[in-house]
């Protein structure tokens, strides 16, 4: 494959007056291509996001390289990025509530988008908009369009929002948990909606959650994160049915699903001991050292790299023939 | 195998309650229209024996869960506490039921109050219920239970991790030794490799003490483990009760499918049949 | 504590500079206020002259003459005296009127918050009626009406300051009253009082605090412009508003009879607000946590 990449990280450092969240992270988004960035709270994956979208809180500075579109947005200046925020990249967010304003009209806030990129007037964004919000499978979108987002339901209104980050055929859009926060029988819908209109627009998608099943559903590739770096990155159906990583194995083996519950109230999860470790007292060598079942000196002193064989960054990977999930 | 024993013994049951709330007038003189929330809800649970209740957002959880831990009277029905009506009975039966029924709830971080101590916020639901004897040997005990170390007392809530304050909220939880506890989405706020652990402690805890345990969470699959005996409840009413094999296997009511439909897996979603 | 692989700088150095940086408001914020009340103390064991007394040889004489540091006023009164005795007036009428505000306040706030609709309604919308009532009308009628002097300021401050007060209390106390551990506390049977004691008061005592620092610096503020206006203390009693309206006399003649009590009011208000933000973030739990 030759086509530019959607997004390309090069050693992504993401820092605090010497706090550092993210740890040497790179990956590759290729163009239409949708990777899947896992990781529990703490472990770098929403930096990461807020580093690619140019919106660090105030204090935090990104390091390293991010190539989209041809340039460098580490280098860019703040307007530069916002110019591009919407256009050629988007990002949807967790809160629905939250990111929309609450005293607009939401086919208003679509429109505005659609105006400020695209270039077209007040009449043709409106008529756009409401075509929007059909694909979205809104109901009455005529009438929704005029409601503010009070009137509205969590699941319409991170629809909105999917609608808005779609509404000028970004080359990248990045999901940061879009489902969390929504009612579990209204999850579903709202994947499945941003994924067909993400390969209808043949728009690369970062998602970023701590949700393994939504990644196995929404993605080709995923990256493991932990305590700020990539602890294992390859093909979904690889990882998760092979996981090389005693990280990656851990917390596939400590997810309550229909596949492992014998339902009859006897078994078990494997959970992973301990907790993920705090920014300021990271351990020395493989951050995962302190939890991992395998661990040696060599994990205490030494940090692994991603290993090319395995996908895995890790001294002492899972051996090849141990699947997780029973297929 | 518990499901077979001959004679069921509720310690904890709710008989046809029903809860309305009045709504606020419309207009000065019309009537006040009121709004029910649940409506002749069934639901107990034994010694023993992890319950489950799931339902969307609204369906009546949270009523449910307040009329079950006595915050609330249910304007028609019985709350049974080992075969005795809660709101007949007299003070004694009342302290007696505070100190039973005990609630674990969705936050940590939230349910420990900032400024107090740990050992000062597990001597709590001590003082206030007025329980005699050695305290100090009880913390030791009820630690032990939920695997915290001795050195946690000393410490304040913000040194700890959500995964290790759910266990303290479970500590607390305990410390009256109570015959239900009541877990209102006890891992939702949880990290997924710290949601096992809580997960295998309550059940380890419904099995070791005997308690009885009312798990209320939104996700079918949470509940399913740690269950043995799942109600459904939607708009206010129990659709569907029964193991949550016969659940996941055949849901008979709308609303159960629909949660069955939500489940996501990680193997459905490899096998490209999730969405 | 284990090293970092990666991190540039160490854990210890990095943790002691964000510290030192917090530190450094708080820290001039407290030297400020602790030179502010000493010197207003002090007025009471030694002051350097009299500053009620006339010297019309001495009058209008430049900072740094012999015996006088700061100068003296178109009657040849001494400057410094004159701040010392104002700094007392500041410190009684500011540290009054934010102590009766943030008692008041505190009891209103929380009754507010936690003792139901109807007592909240009735204190919120009294609160309401009272903040609809300029501040300043208020210190002008009463002391029309009682006399003015540092009192009736005290009063009349208080009157103002007390409805923002109940305000602020009321929501930092209703968002306590909404956190789990609140609802844990009312299953084990804690009756309302015990839970606001125990529970509310503590986790509001930082906003009381700060809250205190910065009406402290308002009522220095207020003080000063009724003052200003002539309906302040008036003398025996000296407050740097009077000093400013007497200096505004002789602006073009001497000006910088006019900058000395304006400097102490701008000084002292600025280190009370730094103190209050200082003490936000030391008392802050969350942040406080991040230091450890």
């Amino acid at each position: 494959m030759t086509a530019p990449a959607a997004i390309e990280v090069r050693d992504l450092h993401v820092v605090y007056d010497g706090l550092a969240a993210v740890r040497g992270l790179s990956f590759t988004v290729p163009a239409g291509g949708r990777m899947g960035l896992v990781g529990e709270s703490g472990s770098g994956k929403s930096m990461t996001a807020l580093a690619l979208m140019g919106l660090l809180p105030p204090g935090w500075k990104a390091q390293g390289t991010i190539l989209h579109d041809g340039v460098d947005l580490i280098t860019q200046t703040d307007k530069a990025l916002s110019a591009r925020r919407g256009r050629t990249v988007s990002m949807v967010f967790q809160d629905p509530m939250s990111s929309l304003n609450p005293v607009r009209r939401v086919g208003d806030q679509i429109a505005d988008v659609i105006r400020r990129h695209g270039g077209v007037g007040r009449h043709e964004a409106m008529g756009q908009t409401i075509d929007l919000m059909m694909q979205m499978n809104l109901p009455r979108p005529e009438q929704l369009a005029r409601s503010y987002p009070h009137q509205i339901s969590g699941g319409q209104k991170q629809r909105i929002m999917i609608a808005m980050a779609l509404a000028c055929y970004p080359q990248l859009i990045i999901a940061d948990e879009p489902t969390t926060a929504l009612d579990v029988t209204v999850q579903k819908q709202v994947l499945r909606l941003l994924s067909a209109a993400t390969r209808e627009r043949n728009s690369a998608l970062l998602m970023i959650t701590h949700d393994l099943p939504v990644i196995a559903a929404m993605c080709d590739t995923v990256a493991v994160m932990y305590a700020g770096r990539i602890v294992e990155y390859g093909p979904v159906r690889q990882v998760f049915r092979n996981p090389r990583h005693h990280y990656t194995r851990g917390l596939l083996d400590s997810q309550p699903t229909m596949d492992n519950i014998a339902l009859d109230g006897s078994s078990r999860l494997t959970s992973i001991p301990g907790m993920v470790p705090p920014l300021p007292a990271l351990p020395s060598g493989c951050a995962f050292h302190p939890r991992c079942p395998v661990a040696t000196d060599i994990c205490r002193a030494r940090m692994p790299e991603i290993d090319a064989a395995t996908g895995a960054a890790c001294w002492h990977p899972v051996a090849a023939s141990q699947p997780a999930v029973a297929s | 195998m518990t499901a077979m024993t001959i004679e069921r013994r509720p310690l904890l049951a709710l008989r046809d309650v029903t809860q309305s709330y009045q709504l606020p007038r419309t207009s000065l003189f019309g009537p006040r229209s009121s709004f029910t929330v649940l409506d002749g809800i069934d639901f107990d649970v034994c010694a023993g024996e992890a319950v489950g209740l799931v339902g969307e957002s609204g369906a009546g959880k949270t009523t449910l869960t307040r009329i079950l831990t006595g915050m609330e009277r249910p304007q028609r029905g019985q709350v049974e506490f080992d075969g005795q009506d809660l709101w007949a009975a007299g003070a004694a039966e009342r302290t007696r039921f505070r100190r039973s029924v005990q609630m674990v709830l969705q936050n940590p971080r939230s349910s420990l109050d900032p400024r107090m101590r740990i050992g000062t916020a597990l001597l709590e639901p001590l003082r206030s219920l007025r329980i005699e004897g050695n305290h100090t040997r009880r913390i030791h005990e009820v630690l032990d239970q939920v695997g915290l170390d001795r050195s946690a007392l000393g410490r304040f809530p913000h040194e700890f991790s959500g995964g290790q304050l759910q266990r303290i909220a479970i500590a607390r939880a305990l410390m009256p030794n109570p015959r239900v506890l009541v877990a209102d989405e006890p891992v939702s706020a949880l990290d997924v490799s710290i949601q096992a652990q809580v997960l295998n402690l309550l059940k380890d805890l419904v099995q070791d003490l005997q308690l009885g345990l009312v798990f209320i969470a939104h996700d079918l699959s949470v509940v399913a483990y740690t269950t043995s005996r799942v109600s459904v409840i939607a708009a206010g009413r129990i659709v569907e009760v029964g193991r949550p094999v016969e659940l996941f296997t055949r849901p008979a009511a709308p609303a159960t499918r629909n949660l069955v439909d939500a489940v996501l897996t990680v193997e459905s979603g490899l096998a490209g049949t999730a969405l | 504590m284990t090293s970092l692989a990666t991190a540039p700088a160490p854990a210890p150095a990095r943790a002691t500079r964000r510290r030192r940086r917090r530190n450094l408001t708080l820290t001039i914020g407290i030297v400020i206020t602790a030179a502010f009340i000493t010197i207003a103390l002090a007025s009471f064991l030694y002051l350097p002259h009299n500053p009620n007394i006339p010297r019309i040889p001495d009058r209008l004489l430049p900072a740094g003459s012999p015996g006088y540091l700061l100068g003296t006023d178109a009657l040849g009164r001494d400057i410094f005296s004159q701040l010392m005795v104002g700094a007392r007036t500041s410190l009684l009428v500011g540290a009054g009127a934010a102590l009766i505000s943030l008692l008041v306040g505190t009891v209103a706030g929380l009754s507010a918050a936690a003792f139901g609709r109807l007592t909240d309604e009735t204190i919120s919308r009294g609160a309401d009626i009272m903040l609809s009532i300029p501040g300043m009308v208020t210190a002008l009628v009463l002391a029309a009406t009682i006399g003015s002097g540092a009192l009736t300021t005290i009063l009349a401050l208080s009157a103002f300051f007390t409805p923002s007060f109940t305000r602020v209390i009321r929501s930092a106390a209703l968002s306590v009253t909404q956190e789990d551990f609140v609802i844990a506390a009312r299953l084990y049977g804690r009756p309302t009082w015990f839970i606001l004691l125990r529970h509310v008061l503590p986790n509001v005592a930082g906003v009381m605090i700060v809250q205190f620092t910065l009406y402290f610096a308002a009522g220095i503020l207020t003080e000063a412009g009724l003052s200003y206006l002539g309906v302040g203390v008036t003398r025996p009693s000296i407050s740097w508003g009077m000093m400013l309206n007497e200096a505004q006399q002789q602006v073009g003649i001497s000006s910088p009879l006019a900058m000395w009590p304006g400097l102490a009011i701008v000084i002292v208000v600025l280190g009370l607000n730094l103190l209050g933000d200082g003490l936000r973030d030391v008392l802050d739990p969350k942040l406080a946590r991040r230091s450890s």
